[in-house]
């Protein structure tokens, strides 16, 4: 399997584990924006968010361009699909298994329903 | 109604999955505690059987899941101890995992690593008259984790490719 326990999958998740970093990429998920633009709504400094984004370059989830003085961070998609693959696949497995346990429950009802109107 | 599965990673170490099951606390603490109904929902991919499933469900009680692939040889074996066991609200588990019938990760000289172990925490809650599930993976390490549910992809995807395969064969 591709993803296995790859170290550009541990830097995605590695990205994704800070609140920050995720609020910053819900905000690029719209558009482009350069570094102040991303700072200021998230109550955080400069060089604080420059340092986030270049956690989130690392992971190649953002890709900062500088035209003249502003640095611009464009969303990359491709890593975080793949992130979300591996726990969707997580998912779907055990969503089987759930849908599974739904159909006993349902029977184990059925059954002590029975049981209880043959007592009375 | 519907009931969706929430997979979430509060942190780097663990994962957690939320699910509403329509049916008592009683009910849902039974299918997840005893054998003959554990086996009836729990992960089996297809052409693969129940080799072993028992549950000493009490402190200190060990437990034990094993399934044969389709040549009939041990593919995967999944046990552990029970730490914490409060029926029908909330049971803690150790688990460790190893696939085929060999002792863990052997090196090339034969020396065989125990594979790590991690806890499960599994709270049922109830909610009128449906059962919150909650599950708790806590993962000695961030790769055990993310390996740990790329390995159930695996299982996931080539159950896929099975299916894909019977498919193609009816149509052949």
């Amino acid at each position: 399997m591709v993803l296995d326990s790859s170290p550009r999958l541990d830097r995605v998740f590695h990205a994704l584990a800070h609140p920050a970093r995720r609020a910053i990429l819900r905000r690029l998920s719209h558009h482009e924006q350069n570094l102040s633009e991303l700072s200021a709504p998230l109550k955080m400094s400069f060089p604080a968010a420059s340092k986030h984004v270049r956690v989130l370059e690392r992971a190649k989830l953002v890709r900062r361009r500088v035209v003249g003085r502003t640095h611009l961070c464009r969303i990359e998609g491709k890593p975080l699909a793949e992130a979300n693959a591996w726990l969707e696949e997580y998912r779907r497995i055990w969503e089987a298994n759930f849908q599974r346990l739904d159909s006993l429950l349902a029977d184990l009802k059925a059954k002590e329903e029975q049981a209880h109107h043959k007592q009375n | 109604m519907i009931n969706t599965l929430s997979v979430t990673t509060p942190s780097d170490l663990e994962l957690v999955m939320t699910r509403v099951f329509n049916a008592p606390r009683r009910l849902v603490w039974d299918a997840m505690t005893k054998p003959e109904l554990l086996k009836q929902w729990m992960f089996t991919p297809p052409e693969w059987a129940w080799a072993e499933c028992e549950m000493d469900v009490r402190v200190g009680g060990k437990f034990r899941w094993v399934w044969n692939g389709p040549d009939g040889q041990v593919a995967l074996s999944i046990w552990g101890e029970h730490r914490e066991v409060v029926p029908p609200e909330r049971i803690v588990h150790t688990e460790r995992m190893e696939m085929g019938p060999g002792a863990g990760d052997c090196g090339p000289g034969g020396e065989c690593s125990e594979p790590w172990e991690l806890l499960a925490t599994v709270e049922l809650t109830e909610q009128g008259r449906q059962t919150q599930l909650r599950m708790t993976l806590l993962f000695p390490t961030k790769e055990a984790r993310d390996g740990a549910a790329a390995s159930g992809m695996e299982h996931g995807v080539s159950a896929g490719y099975d299916r894909l395969d019977a498919i193609l064969a009816g149509h052949a």
